[in-house]
């Protein structure tokens, strides 16, 4: 637990001591508070006409919209966040550090994960802090808020997992980036795809991220929702440690 | 650990990768207290062997244990007593040269009481006081192998493996990183890889010399000095019986068309060999002692694919 812990803090400590990380929380930030004005501006030319005391309006209005377009956001945003980590070390000749220095392979790849995580939670519980303002001047449903966040937390832990496990994949970090983006949006629209094509699947509709997102933003959290984005993360991270192996083994 | 243990004992290990044998039924032992060159051309398969040394990397068969544990059947354990500079010094540079220091300390198990002073010891050892604030992105060559060498030894290994260390280090570097080596080994065992002869020479021990992913020559550096004797250039040309003929000569051994070395028997002088040499009208030019016998079997390993020369 020490070496998973010294590894994420590096980690962090690293990503924060470049440019990178401001810029991508920063332009994250602007364009949800952009999204969030928006919204807002149309919450309060409707608010007229809407309980103000229903915390459903608000809410509905502008905390929930916020979110999901933040999910959306979220399968750009881990890719960005998680490709450096592995693909990163190995670029920089850095990886033979941590594999000689008798860490398991799983504990580097949780370290990194956690590492990579902590940036992609930051920016979900920004933007989440920006619906929470709007407790001050009506009543919000704080539970589907809750659920809601609790919702994205998991699911971005999915998608950091994915993109760890694609930065082991390879030694580019742009390819690695651009494999987690392309897993992830399949892995969160097979199931629009296929329902596009006609096939309505229950398969399909279970492996799809989204269908295990959606009940969070009702406020419905449920246990295999949540064991859902457990196992996808722990098989990504699984993978990823699955690949160092090889690295020893195969060279 | 058992005394008489060698620190490092590599048996029959071989690796292959995407089909092709990288390396062949490698064997070498290392106590504490030698320095070991591995010596090779390009592709010999030096860094190979240091990958598996350090645990990087997986033999395909054969074993390589340390201090009597396996290092893949107790790859956390024995890894712990591994310093490994590999190439390309492995340094985030987006820490300064302690933080990075500390960061590997922490990562080798130090207990945290401990860090502080062991930095410290290894920024005085290897001679980084006044870098110690400076990110390691922005050091010089020089400077980045010495922090990468700190790395290797901060957590005070038993066996430290050094993967061409000298690498694009001017002289005077060179110089100062060979004396480094050679107080390290006082206290650890170490192999190194290069392909430079006066860094084998300089700071080595033993020397085993790797051709094609094979052991070709492995010998003690005393050993091959002492053996040498003499080199001999002449005016004329002569077979090596001419000299075998001689009862002071034990062997020759042909450098080029009028260079030989020739080794003596005992009690035999180098005076009794120019004697000789004279009496046979060979027309000696120059009688010298041979230091470069090392380089002499080097290049007559590297030019020759085929030599079937007995690894010591």
């Amino acid at each position: 637990m020490k070496t998973i812990r010294l590894i994420a803090g590096n980690d962090i400590k690293r990503q924060f001591a470049q440019p990178f990380a401001w810029i991508l929380l920063a332009l994250v930030t602007i364009l949800l508070a952009w999204q969030f004005l928006l919204l807002f501006e149309v919450y309060l030319e409707l608010a007229s006409k809407l309980n103000a005391a229903d915390p459903r309006g608000a809410s509905d209005s502008v905390a929930l919209p916020v979110l999901r377009i933040l999910s959306g956001l979220l399968l750009l945003i881990a890719p960005l966040a998680t490709m450096q980590s592995l693909a990163g070390e190995r670029r920089a000749h850095t990886l033979p550090l941590l594999l000689a220095a008798g860490v398991g392979n799983l504990r580097i790849v949780i370290g990194k994960f956690l590492g990579a995580f902590a940036l992609v939670a930051l920016i979900v519980l920004i933007a989440v802090c920006m619906p929470l303002s709007l407790e001050f001047g009506t009543t919000l449903d704080l539970g589907r808020l809750a659920a809601a966040t609790l919702g994205l937390l998991l699911f971005s832990a999915s998608l950091t997992a994915i993109g760890i496990a694609c930065s082991a994949w390879t030694a580019h970090p742009a390819l690695a980036a651009a494999a987690a983006l392309i897993i992830s949006s399949l892995l969160a629209l097979i199931d629009m795809g296929a329902r596009l094509q006609g096939v309505n699947n229950e398969l399909i509709n279970w492996m799809s991220l989204s269908t295990h997102l959606e009940p969070f933003f009702f406020g419905l959290i449920a246990s295999v929702d949540i064991v859902y984005f457990l196992l996808v993360t722990m098989l990504a991270l699984l993978f990823a440690a699955r690949r160092l192996d090889s690295l020893r083994t195969r060279g | 650990m058992n005394q008489s243990t060698p620190e490092l004992v590599i048996d029959r290990v071989s690796r292959n990768l995407s089909g092709r044998t990288i390396i062949e039924d490698l064997s070498l032992t290392l106590d504490r207290g030698e320095v070991l060159g591995l010596l090779g051309v390009n592709g010999a398969g030096k860094s190979t062997t240091l990958r598996m040394i350090s645990g990087m990397l997986a033999p395909s068969s054969g074993s390589v244990t340390l201090g009597g544990l396996d290092l893949y059947a107790n790859p956390e354990r024995a890894r712990r007593d591994i310093g490994y500079l590999p190439e390309e010094p492995p340094l985030y540079g987006e820490l300064n040269v302690e933080e990075y220091l500390g960061f590997c300390a922490r990562l080798h198990g130090l207990p945290r009481p401990t860090i502080n002073a062991a930095v410290e010891r290894v920024i005085e050892r290897c001679e980084l006081g006044e870098m110690r604030r400076r990110l390691t992105s922005l050091l010089s060559k020089g400077f980045r192998q010495r922090v990468g060498l700190a790395q290797a030894i901060v957590h005070e290994p038993a066996l430290i493996v050094l993967d061409e260390p000298a690498s694009g280090l001017d002289p005077i570097q060179a110089l100062r990183l060979r004396e480094l080596i050679r107080t390290l080994a006082v206290d650890h065992a170490v192999v190194l890889s290069t392909h430079v002869l006066s860094d084998v020479l300089a700071c080595c021990d033993r020397v085993a010399i790797l051709h094609q992913g094979r052991l070709r020559h492995s010998a003690v550096l005393s050993e091959i000095d002492a053996g040498s004797a003499l080199r001999v250039q002449i005016e004329g040309d002569v077979d090596k019986d001419a000299w075998l003929h001689m009862p002071m000569v034990a062997s020759a051994q042909i450098i080029d068309a009028r260079c030989w070395r020739i080794r003596l028997r005992d009690g035999s002088s180098a005076s009794d060999l120019a004697k000789a040499i004279n009496d046979c009208s060979f027309g000696l030019l120059e009688l010298r002692a041979d230091g470069n016998a090392l380089e002499d079997i080097f290049v007559r390993i590297a030019t020759q694919p085929d030599t079937t020369e007995a690894a010591a």
